[in-house]
């Protein structure tokens, strides 16, 4: 199949590279044509705009940062809308805003493309592993034809409903998520701060009603004060905010995911946005200074 | 002084009449015309755009909803960058977030108006008595320009700083108003799920390091369970959405603040919305099965 990948970030060029190695006749657009290098060298070609790698693909995937970055991919100068034919898939995998991505789908849909949101979870382990979780909003048969593409990305493909839907899922799946790295956190800040030991609360924990994937991960990461990122913390703060906006137009409150969200200004104040998530626990230590 | 006058709502009526009262030659302006007749039956002229209200004025003020409206006031079509003379100092006595303050005062100034921001504390009472407090953001020569008017509406004016400095002083006014409400919501539910009367509790603490306006006015309308606006919940939830969005945006920790801005999420969510803000005390007696 003829299929874009926009977005070479540490999430978006592994996932482009399965597309490639899968047999897929793969083009590329990068703002900085050196991070397209290596899959270029691979069999991928590359284009000079987005309009141009939407002329020559069946389906495009976008794997950017934040809502403006869609945005200016799609309906910018030389963007994707100018060179998508009718009957094109667009397949956004970037976590951004529900409106947002409504907003495109409809927009889109007067030219007879379809818009899929398609964010995932699995983090750049995931990406790299070929193991998302991919939770897609928007229509079926998109979702039907574009499946093999996702399958090549992860494992769990689950359509949550029409447009907006799978931003909705990717919003409660980074509540639940860093809320409980928040709560990893105090926990073994809280183990050490009693005079215990860290790893051996983490490690009494996995076997229990507390285990979790975020515990086993993160708690390691904590527990050997590893705070590369994994995922920028600053790509937690940015989805907090879209997570409380929708609370507000919702009418909605979020009492918890408000508390973690001041942890996390903390965080992007105190200078570790780029720093893994894990740094919550940093936060937590720099109240006892 | 010749003063234009744009939005007459539950703020802007009174405020517009008393420049009126005050001897201002006020021209006026609002969307829906029929707003409009109380203050041409007090004398003031009408004009029909924003951008005409600039032609006739020297100070004109803006009091409207957010900061959209300013926008489309000061600088759409037919708007004030339109119709301003030389010299035109705008006044926006709207709560918008400081940011778009700045945004709208440099647009502004490239069209040669001079603009402040001055958002204002004290509610309908205080805009009917010309007490309000009055928070200004913009030059010093503006702030002279525009003290006349001022003087006409408020007591306690402040130059607080640069453009946007109002703004910033207003969200942190909606800090210290929001969390002193729901602490004093608090506080009386606290009093009588423990079968002590509020009544007697706010009285106790009204002597001691407890007092505050807020205890004192917004606490008996609470006893009285007068929930009628007043200040309605859904705009002080708007302000707090510009505080934690400002706090987003700057890496800022406000647990307190963030806490008490999904209380009046939830009060907007469940209906409370155009009640006073001290309907908060019905969310909480929910919340805790206390309800009357």
């Amino acid at each position: 199949m003829k299929v874009g990948f926009i977005g070479l970030g540490v999430m978006g060029a592994p996932m482009a590279g399965h597309l490639l190695r899968a047999g897929h006749d793969l083009a590329l657009w990068a703002r900085r044509p050196e991070s397209a290098a290596d899959l270029v060298a691979a069999g991928a070609s590359l284009c000079a705009t987005p309009a141009e790698l939407g002329r020559r693909s069946e389906v495009v995937f976008t794997m950017v940062t934040a809502g403006p970055d869609v945005e200016g991919l799609v309906l910018g100068p030389q963007g994707l809308e100018a060179g998508l034919a009718p009957g094109a898939v667009l397949v956004d995998c970037s976590t951004i805003a529900p409106d947002t991505a409504r907003r495109l789908a409809e927009r889109l849909a007067g030219r007879g493309v379809a818009f899929l949101d398609a964010p995932v979870s699995g983090g750049v382990q995931g990406a790299i592993d070929a193991s998302l979780a991919i939770m897609a909003g928007g229509e079926a048969e998109a979702l039907e034809r574009v499946r093999p593409l996702l399958a090549c990305l992860g494992r769990r493909i689950v359509h949550v409903g029409p447009s907006g839907a799978g931003q909705v899922a990717k919003v409660c799946n980074q509540i639940i998520m860093v809320a409980a790295i928040e709560a990893a956190a105090e926990a073994l800040h809280l183990a050490a701060a009693a005079g215990t030991d860290p790893a051996r609360v983490r490690q009494a924990l996995a076997g229990g009603s507390a285990g979790s994937r975020v515990l086993d991960v993160m708690g390691e990461r904590m527990v050997r004060r590893d705070f590369a990122a994994g995922i920028e913390a600053r790509l937690h703060h940015k989805d907090f905010g879209i997570a409380l906006e929708a609370a507000r137009r919702a009418g909605v409150p979020m009492p918890l995911a408000a508390a973690v969200g001041q942890q996390l200004n903390a965080l992007m104040a105190q200078g570790w946005g780029r720093d893994d998530t894990a740094s919550l626990l940093r936060v937590l230590e720099c109240g006892r200074a | 002084m010749r003063i234009g006058f744009i939005g007459l709502g539950i703020m802007g009526r009174p405020m517009a009449l008393n420049l009126v009262k005050a001897g201002h030659a006020v021209t006026v302006w609002a969307r829906r015309p029929e707003s409009r007749q109380p203050l041409l039956a007090a004398g003031a002229a009408e004009a029909g755009s924003p951008a005409e209200v600039a032609r006739d004025s020297e100070v004109l003020i803006s009091m409207v909803a957010d900061a959209p409206d300013v926008a489309e006031v000061m600088l759409g079509e037919a708007g004030v960058a339109q119709g301003a003379g030389a010299g035109l100092v705008a006044v926006d006595m709207s709560t918008i977030a400081p940011a778009a303050a700045r945004d709208i005062g440099q647009q502004l100034a490239a069209a040669g108006v001079d603009f402040l921001d001055a958002p204002v504390s004290g509610g309908e009472v205080g805009a009917i008595a010309g007490t309000l407090s009055i928070m200004v953001g913009g030059s010093a020569q503006g702030f002279a320009t525009a003290q006349p008017a001022f003087a006409a509406l408020g007591k306690n004016i402040v130059h607080v700083g640069a453009s946007g400095a109002g703004q910033v002083a207003k969200a942190a006014n909606q800090i210290v108003t929001g969390m002193g409400v729901l602490a004093v919501a608090e506080a009386l539910a606290f009093a009588t799920k423990n079968g002590v009367d509020g009544a007697r509790v706010r009285e106790a603490l009204l002597g001691g390091f407890a007092y505050s306006k807020i205890l004192e006015n917004h606490g008996q309308r609470m006893l009285d369970r007068n929930f009628k606006p007043g200040f309605k919940s859904w705009m002080h939830e708007k302000d707090l959405n510009i505080v934690m969005q400002t706090a987003h945006q700057l890496g800022l920790c406000l647990p307190g603040a963030a806490a008490t801005a999904q209380m009046f999420n939830a009060m907007v969510g469940s209906g409370l919305g155009e009640e006073d803000s001290i309907a908060v005390l019905k969310l909480l007696e929910r919340l805790s099965g206390q309800e009357a």
